[in-house]
């Protein structure tokens, strides 16, 4: 990934030496060239295109700012409620991701996201304890959770 | 026109802002209580900050990097900080509230901490 | 018409600072209040957001970023506190 980010800085530079002009805006169209030409070396090299982990990014990106705008009008439900009648609890959720950055990143995610806030991580850092402000349902929640973000971050990092 | 986004973006972070403390003020629990800061205030302050970003972008065109950064670092702060403060206040003892179902977190914990949480409990009743 | 925007929405995050300031101050442990002065300084920077666009000055963006670094530290190492004792692990792994 790290050499086709280089491939593609060169190609930029080369662009620019082309056109015997150095401004930015010479550089990024280079660096759009450069992102076609590695799109069609792809078939002939093949290594895997690294624009596809960029669309992940993206990707995961919008999901979160779903989230977070679904979070806050939760937020609104349960504090402007005349009466509180949310049953907040601790489950435990194991992951399917393994490395410390990718753990890292769903308990930030869950803390930013509805009613989750992620608490403590067991001695291994495979189980995620999370504080639901409302669990009518445990399964479903875990469920929920396993869904919709550890499919997000897997694609970025696999 | 661009000064009706900006108003928009001024008034959501307002407003969040306010439903925060509100929050903090209301819930019955500290665990609530970062469910509230974490969310609600991390929302308003960023919409107030990228209303203040694109005013200085589009009405003055002066790009401040520094704003920029300030957005990026209170994405990053506010899950890290709303984790460590709810597990410290957890491996205190600080007793979750009446209404709460589960609590599977003090099962993993140590004899001498479990110990600690009933003692709370304990203190709380007599 | 900015202006008015500014200026109210100036009252509303005052009020919210003082809401704030009261749980910090009534918190019945000590995590509250630390929880509290969290929101105390993430409000704060919004706050000196929308100052900054009154007075058509970018000069305060550094002050921005140091409150959002405070504050976050701040209360890290008050919650570090409250847990052990403890601010800073000397016994690295």
């Amino acid at each position: 990934m790290a050499f086709q980010i280089l491939l593609n800085l060169l190609i930029a530079v080369v662009w620019m030496a082309l056109q015997n002009s150095y401004t930015p805006v010479d550089f990024l169209f280079g660096y759009v060239v450069g992102i076609f030409v590695l799109l069609i070396l792809r078939t002939v090299l093949r290594f895997d295109f690294y624009m596809r982990r960029v669309y992940a990014v993206f990707k995961l990106f919008l999901l979160f700012s779903k989230e977070l705008i679904m979070a806050n009008i939760d937020m609104i439900r349960i504090v402007l409620s005349p009466k509180l009648t949310n049953k907040p609890g601790i489950v435990a959720v194991p992951t399917r991701l393994s490395s410390d950055w990718e753990v890292t990143l769903l308990a930030s995610l869950i803390s930013l996201t509805p009613g989750t806030l992620s608490m403590d991580f067991s001695e291994d850092g495979r189980t995620i304890y999370i504080h639901n402000i409302d669990v009518p349902n445990r399964e479903e929640m875990i469920k929920d959770i396993q869904d919709k973000f550890e499919k997000a971050i897997l694609e970025v990092t696999r | 026109m661009i000064e009706i986004l900006i108003s928009i973006f001024v008034l959501i972070g307002g407003f969040f802002s306010l439903l925060g403390s509100i929050g903090i003020l209301r819930l019955k629990d500290v665990y609530g209580r970062i469910h509230a800061a974490t969310k609600s205030a991390t929302l308003g302050v960023v919409a107030t900050i990228t209303g203040t970003f694109l005013y200085f972008l589009i009405i003055d065109g002066e790009f401040s990097g520094n704003i920029l950064l300030t957005i990026l670092f209170v994405f990053m702060t506010a899950p890290v900080a709303a984790h460590i403060i709810s597990r410290s206040a957890h491996r205190t003892g600080i007793k979750l509230w009446e209404q709460s179902t589960v609590d599977e977190l003090v099962d993993t914990y140590p004899e001498k901490e479990r110990q600690l949480h009933q003692q709370a409990e304990k203190t709380e009743r007599s | 018409m900015l202006e008015i925007v500014f200026y109210s929405v100036l009252v509303i995050m005052s009020g919210s600072l003082f809401i704030c300031f009261l749980r910090a101050v009534i918190g019945p442990t000590m995590s509250d209040r630390v929880v509290a002065l969290d929101t105390f300084g993430l409000n704060m920077i919004g706050f000196i957001g929308i100052l900054m666009m009154l007075q058509d000055t970018t000069a305060y963006a550094e002050v921005m970023l140091v409150i959002a670094v405070l504050a976050f530290l701040g209360s890290v190492a008050l919650a570090k506190f409250i847990e052990r004792g403890v601010v800073i692990d000397r016994d690295l792994d």
